[in-house]
């Protein structure tokens, strides 16, 4: 049985920067975490919170413009992000493999499925070289593509969407890897083709005991699948513990906004979908303090002046968030349990102090304006 | 590939050029025989002696006929007798000629898409370095300076120049001396036609390459740790050539617009040449058959880049 205490892939303080014409963009900001052998471990944010980023930047895959900028990322005892170039190729697609969001546009459209399934096989020795072809096949069953002896020949465009992140799967699979990094797989495909991918991804789990990141949007997908969860915002991870702790009892206002903004099966039809105020802020140049400040309908004065850091939740140490107020602090002080109006500071009635205000003004992030908003939400 | 749908097509279109030749044919025939003056207009004939010239050569029919009595010939490739050089068949001389600028457009056409692909991929590569920036330049050079202009140019530093400063050790020698000619002398006249267009193929290389690295798919074929090398070559630049392989019908185009007057500043005895010597003399026969011989060459060269298309994406299928 895989050890789920002990980690297969560390990473300690990681910064992955873009260098843009308009200034440096901190996709990465101090992120470290562990990955445990034969773990499932969710990553959930918002589009552009860093997810992405984060887990390219471990295979050292960002491109162009980004620059991994600090930290490490250990893999058998080996920082991958200063070990020679060719050596980290032979830890990419053997040891951590990645499957994509979009199936269709990471799949080459010139070559045929197989080719680029067996390619993977040649390019690391990890399968005899005479043992590839039919390893193809095989891999194109275990992951339920029908008629795989014959599909393998097809080209991508041949393929549906589900069989396309298939056969992206038995790619990544194929060299029997002990990490593989999954970024939002099921996002491009309808629902009942994502119930089969994740059903895959368990199955691929639990009866190999390779760990899985998972990253996504979709809490339901998390909650489904994986022992751990970490959240992230503007770059950093603001919430981590076991799928249990996040779900049962989050601390961060921004993971608690997320579960709320879930819809359920089991709530009225006419109540509306709870979404969070606002959008991500600007990674150039985003907000002093908590980063989550203009947002966060339980923000203090401390919010706007002091970053917290990430430290333990009550007596588990393996849930830990970065936040001032926490929500057992909203729940007894603040009546986050029948709170609707979830604008920033309405909870807490802390506006933003004056000079912030100003100098927001002048940077064209203006705070919302309550009554507008007010009309808006009302029409 | 070649699939029973894929061979009908082919079928098609080899009818549809048919069909596009004799149209050709026809216009130039009853175009060039429109002309003003004969090609007997040289020889001090006079009344009768014209008109019975005329005659023996069936240019007194009225022009539907002369047609009708060319085209029977024609489909069983003979193209008739030259009117300059009395007599003579032309379908010999014509051929002869054919495979002569087949050689120098097919040189040339290597060099273009050869030496474009190639730089054009080493552009991408180097992207906004010293590389890329000569390489860029050259391009922009290659596609503004016109092929003839390239040729006088080179006429003179190779022909001329280097004769003189080698004493006639090394040079390149104007005059083509036997029919076919050898490998150094299609070299410059091939360089000279090729350039031009290479510099387009450079330049559409690159900015395909640029565009096709930034592709989902390569970052896959980066994640499954493949070489560098073999990202670029295999999964790059394939896609690449999609967008080159679209412009190789009207670069083929080019090409032979460009040979006929490569051909007359080096003297090199291929159908470009001819044609322009054809129409100055009226030689109608040797005129009409080039002529023809260029529409059947253009509209297989574009089914053969169709056919390339379609080879180098699966997703194109006839």
């Amino acid at each position: 049985m895989p050890d789920i205490t002990k980690p297969i892939l560390e990473v300690k303080n990681l910064r992955t920067s873009f260098f843009t014409d308009d200034g440096e963009v901190k996709a990465v900001r101090d992120v470290s975490f562990d990955l445990y052998e034969g773990e499932t471990l969710g990553i959930v944010g918002e589009s552009g919170c860093g997810k992405s980023v984060t887990v390219m930047s471990i295979l050292g895959l960002v491109q162009r413009l980004g620059k991994i900028t600090g930290g490490q990322v250990l893999f058998r005892g080996k920082d991958l992000t200063k070990i020679p170039a060719d050596e980290l190729r032979h830890v990419r697609g053997r040891d951590i493999a990645m499957i994509f969001q979009d199936p269709l546009s990471s799949l080459n459209p010139v070559l045929s499925v197989g080719y680029q399934i067996d390619e993977a096989m040649y390019a690391h020795d990890v399968i005899k070289h005479d043992d590839i072809r039919a390893r193809g096949v095989d891999l194109l069953e275990e992951v339920r593509v029908p008629d795989a002896s014959r599909r393998i020949k097809d080209y991508p465009h041949q393929f549906s969407g589900g069989m396309r992140q298939r056969a992206m799967i038995a790619m990544g699979l194929s060299n029997k890897p002990k990490v593989l990094i999954a970024d939002e797989p099921t996002t491009a495909l309808d629902v009942t083709v994502q119930a089969q991918i994740l059903e895959l991804l368990r199955d691929l789990n639990q009866n190999t005991g390779t760990s899985i990141i998972l990253i996504t949007h979709n809490l339901g997908v998390v909650a489904g699948l994986c022992q751990r969860v970490i959240v992230m915002y503007a770059g950093e991870i603001v919430e981590e513990g076991t799928a249990e702790q996040i779900f049962e009892n989050p601390q961060h206002p921004y993971t608690w906004s997320l579960l709320r903004s879930m819809p359920r099966v089991d709530t009225s039809r006419r109540e509306r979908l709870k979404s969070i105020e606002g959008l991500p802020p600007d990674l150039i140049a985003p907000p002093p303090g908590c980063k989550f400040n203009p947002r966060c309908p339980f923000r203090i004065e401390q919010c706007f002046s002091d970053d917290p850091t990430l430290e333990t939740v009550g007596d588990d140490d393996r849930h830990i968030a970065k936040c001032w107020v926490r929500m057992k602090r909203a729940y007894a002080e603040m009546g986050a349990a029948t709170l609707t109006d979830t604008r920033p500071g309405a909870a807490s009635g802390v506006r933003p102090p004056k000079t912030l205000v100003e100098k927001l003004e002048d940077s064209r992030e203006i705070e919302p304006d309550t009554e507008a908003v007010g009309d808006l939400r009302g029409s | 590939m070649l699939t029973r749908g894929t061979l009908i097509y082919i079928g098609q279109r080899l009818l549809l050029i048919a069909f596009t030749v004799l149209a050709v044919s026809f216009a130039v025939f009853a175009a060039l025989h429109s002309l003003p003056g004969n090609p007997f207009v040289n020889e001090k004939l006079h009344g009768a002696e014209l008109a019975a010239q005329m005659h023996l050569y069936g240019l007194d029919l009225p022009i539907p006929i002369q047609y009708w009595n060319w085209l029977k010939g024609a489909i069983h490739g003979d193209f008739g007798v030259s009117l300059a050089i009395l007599n003579e068949p032309i379908s010999p001389i014509v051929f002869r000629e054919f495979s002569v600028s087949l050689m120098l457009g097919g040189a040339a056409l290597l060099i273009t898409l050869g030496l474009g692909t190639v730089l054009g991929v080493i552009a991408a590569a180097r992207q906004n370095t010293w590389v890329d920036y000569t390489l860029t330049t050259f391009a922009v050079i290659g596609y503004s300076v016109p092929s003839f202009v390239l040729a006088s140019v080179f006429i003179l530093v190779f022909g001329v120049w280097l004769f003189n400063v080698t004493h006639g050790a090394f040079y390149y020698p104007l005059n083509w001396t036997g029919t076919y000619g050898t490998i150094e002398e299609l070299s410059i006249p091939a360089i000279a036609l090729g350039l031009y267009t290479s510099g387009q193929v450079t330049r559409i290389t690159r900015a395909a390459m640029l565009d096709v690295i930034q592709q989902d798919y390569i970052r896959t074929a980066r994640a499954k740790g493949l070489r560098q090398r073999i990202v670029i070559l295999r999964h790059a630049f394939r896609n690449a050539l999609i967008p080159v392989v679209s412009i190789a019908g009207p670069l083929i185009i080019t090409i032979i617009v460009g040979s006929v007057v490569i051909e007359n500043l080096f003297g090199i005895p291929g159908l470009g040449k001819e044609f322009v010597e054809s129409i100055l003399r009226h030689d109608y026969n040797i005129a009409i058959a080039v002529f023809t011989l260029y529409a059947a060459l253009i509209g297989v060269a574009n089914l053969l880049v169709d056919i390339a298309y379609a080879a180098i994406d699966p997703r194109i299928r006839y």
